[in-house]
């Protein structure tokens, strides 16, 4: 590492980057076969009737198609596009030759994933948003590829602003502009607000973070339980998460909560496939190296009950996951809500560890 | 279509293609079986468009035609029917009319235009095998497929047709099991392909001590023909690790271990391994080893065994289940063990050409 001085800082407001490649994988295939260049791409579940795209470049976004669409969909919206299968190792080499460049500026990287990642840059002598350019810049010379930025006082705000101005543009929220910044900005836009609740919040009248402002603490808790709590804060752009350098995943899981809750066990297994599918990519694009020791299903009913089935030693795989299933909804019967499938990981630090060979 | 046939012939033909039979399909076609009566045998053929297999039994045909019918449905039915002659007439809408004894079952299949043909192998590379050797090969092999899905290149068997071999090789990154058949075949007929699990596990199923199978490589796809069967299967797109590179060349310690017993002890032994840290130490000593297992809390266990042993004192620590593995599908009474140190891969050897490589586990103490 190189002479960092400026390590660990108790400032405030803290300076916060978040750091999001374009396309990473779409670009990392065009870049590499200029031909591609111009045409809509998607990288992912080609080989697969039931694949799914991991990521597509924006040639490919004006047509409707979607990271983690499902392969067949996307080609019904873009019948020309050209579907090319994951190099994953040779995105980890280009993520890891971002990543060196990362740490010429701070210690504190929080990787989100292969193209993802906090910056933690109060220490940091320079102004955040020239750094970030920088930063931007210095990886396009190494690789060729384009990143954006979003540079606010805390991950929320970053994460929220790297969004605005892709492909790479970067936007800076100052600490006195927060309020502003939030303001207009649709809730869905939050971590934690995917359909449900969204639906749920429209149906009381609110759409941006500005209308959520309104509601009360208790309101909020009312309304949605402990989680309304962090909306509390969420919505005035207030995150107090420290950027965490090599935090180490203990599990991995992808879950759905659906819009009208499953009778069945037979409804339950039809959403299997694609949650799987997602949880191998992400599997794939972020834990690709360890141990799963356990896999599990974690099923939430509609009175907000749940129960979770995990089992050790069994490899993911859609029949094991579809075992559990059927376990976890026969403890029950009652309908479902959300599904979760997951995967908890070998400590690496482990006393015993198997050595791979290959 | 109207034919009769034993109920043994009926399972037995049944048997050979139903576990291709996908149990929950998008498309129902798939989940039936496709029946051609013709002449005095009835085809039967299934696939899930990733393996396809084709039997057929014999029968007394008195109409030709073809159907398809739900295939785990059709198996149960005459599984379970009185008498050992079955009746079987298909109407124009595909009902179909089972008649044995005094059993009558009606049941409703598909048209056979709905059900998607097996690939054609016009233009391919044909290579024929015995089918004894085939199948101990896989057998010694196809424990160490990966089913880590996220490796999809591991989850199959690796068929390198090379030299005049066919070397057949698994691994799921941890061990690898490899297996050298020796075979003619001209030179334009080199390939390495992936066979996905499934054919394999399909494949170990039909396979027999007796006759050949033909082998035809096609692009992206594999046939192997067994006199009265076709099995038929999708190839993993992908290129297969460079296996070569994991298989020590030197070695430092060799003992020769009595197979059965080594596998008895190392069972009783791993009953005191703990699921979490899941590992068994071997400790060599001169002329002895000593299998140990201990789990925090709960015990210990350990075994010794008189060796012919003469290398320097050492332990090494391997997970018991892939140690178990190659000992219970080897059929030889001795294997040899070759060691280097105890964090370098351990290989397991017979008198024939097969390799099985190890890595131990890392241990702190």
């Amino acid at each position: 590492m190189n002479d960092i001085l400026f390590v660990q800082s108790d400032k405030e407001p803290r300076a916060i980057i978040h750091l999001d490649m374009d396309c990473f994988y779409a670009a990392i295939e065009v870049r590499d076969q200029p031909s591609l260049k111009g045409k809509p791409v998607g990288v992912g579940g080609a080989r697969d009737r039931r694949g799914v795209l991991t990521t597509c470049n924006y040639e490919a976004r004006k047509f409707g198609v979607r990271s983690a669409m499902p392969t067949f969909m996307a080609l019904q919206r873009c019948p020309h596009l050209i579907i090319l299968p994951t190099r994953f190792d040779v995105y980890r080499k280009e993520s890891a030759v971002i990543r060196e460049i990362l740490y010429r500026f701070t210690p504190l990287v929080e990787p989100l994933s292969l193209d993802e990642a906090y910056l933690d840059v109060t220490a940091h002598p320079g102004a955040p948003g020239p750094l970030a350019q920088v930063i931007r810049g210095l990886i396009l010379r190494k690789t060729k590829l384009t990143a954006s930025a979003g540079i606010g006082p805390n991950k929320l705000v970053a994460k929220i602003a790297s969004d605005l101005k892709k492909p790479n543009g970067q936007v800076e929220v100052k600490p006195e502009e927060v309020p502003e910044f939030m303001e207009k900005l649709p809730v869905r836009k939050l971590w934690g607000i995917g359909e449900v609740t969204g639906q749920k919040l429209e149906r009381l009248g609110i759409a941006t973070c500005g209308d959520m402002r309104r509601l009360s603490r208790a309101d909020l808790l009312e309304n949605f339980g402990k989680f309304g709590i962090e909306l509390y804060d969420l919505c005035r752009g207030i995150d107090e998460r420290p950027v965490e350098p090599d935090r180490e995943r203990k599990s991995l899981s992808n879950e759905e909560t659906f819009s009208t809750d499953l009778e069945t066990l037979s409804e339950c297994e039809e959403k299997l496939p694609e949650l799987f599918e997602e949880l191998m990519a992400d599997l794939a694009q972020k834990e690709s190296t360890r141990i799963i020791t356990k896999i599990f299903v974690k099923l939430k009913f509609h009175d907000f009950t749940r129960t979770t089935v995990e089992r050790a030693g069994l490899a993911p795989s859609l029949d094991q996951f579809r075992s559990l299933l059927a376990e976890a909804f026969a403890r029950t019967g009652k309908s479902v809500r959300l599904i979760g499938l997951g995967v908890r990981f070998a400590n690496t630090a482990q006393d015993e560890t198997q050595l791979p060979l290959l | 279509m109207k034919f009769s046939a034993t109920k043994e012939k009926l399972l037995e033909g049944l048997q050979q293609v139903q576990n291709v039979v996908s149990t929950r399909t998008t498309l129902p076609i798939l989940s039936n079986v496709l029946l051609q009566a013709k002449g005095n045998e009835v085809h039967l053929t299934t696939t899930d468009l990733d393996v396809g297999v084709r039997g057929s039994f014999e029968a007394n045909v008195e109409k030709e035609g073809a159907t398809t019918l739900p295939a785990r449905r059709l198996f149960t039915i005459i599984r379970e029917l009185p008498s050992s002659e079955v009746q079987v007439e298909v109407d124009g809408k595909n009902a179909a009319s089972i008649r044995s004894g005094q059993s009558f079952f009606k049941i409703l299949g598909l048209p056979e235009e709905e059900f998607p043909p097996l690939p054609k192998f016009d233009s391919a590379k044909v290579v024929t095998i015995r089918q004894k050797d085939l199948r101990d090969g896989l057998r010694k092999t196809s424990y160490a497929i990966s089913t880590d899905e996220t490796r999809y290149v591991l989850n199959g068997l690796l068929f390198s047709l090379k030299e005049n071999k066919l070397t057949l090789v698994a691994t799921d990154g941890r061990r690898l099991a490899m297996v050298d058949i020796e075979l003619e075949f001209p030179r334009s007929h080199e390939a390495d392909i992936i066979v996905p699990t499934k054919a394999v596990t399909e494949l170990q199923r039909l396979l027999t001590d007796d006759g050949e199978v033909k082998m035809s490589v096609g692009s992206g796809q594999i046939a192997f023909d067994l006199n009265n069967t076709l099995l038929v299967s999708k190839l993993i797109e992908g290129n297969y690790p460079n296996y070569r590179q994991v298989i020590p060349t030197e070695t430092k310690e060799r003992v020769t271990l009595e197979r059965e017993t080594f596998l008895n002890s190392l069972r009783r032994v791993s009953l005191l391994a703990s699921d979490k840290s899941n590992s068994i130490k071997l400790n060599f000593t001169k002329n002895n080893i000593d299998i140990t297992a201990n789990t925090p809390e709960v015990g210990e266990a350990k075994e010794s065994l008189a060796v012919a042993y003469k290398g320097r004192d050492f332990s090494i620590a391997f997970n018991p289940e892939f140690f178990m593995a190659p000992l219970r599908n080897l059929t030889e009474d001795e294997v040899f063990l070759d060691l280097i140190d105890e964090m370098s891969p351990g290989v397991l050897k017979i008198q024939t050409p097969f390799l099985y490589v190890l890595m131990p586990m890392r241990i702190s103490s």
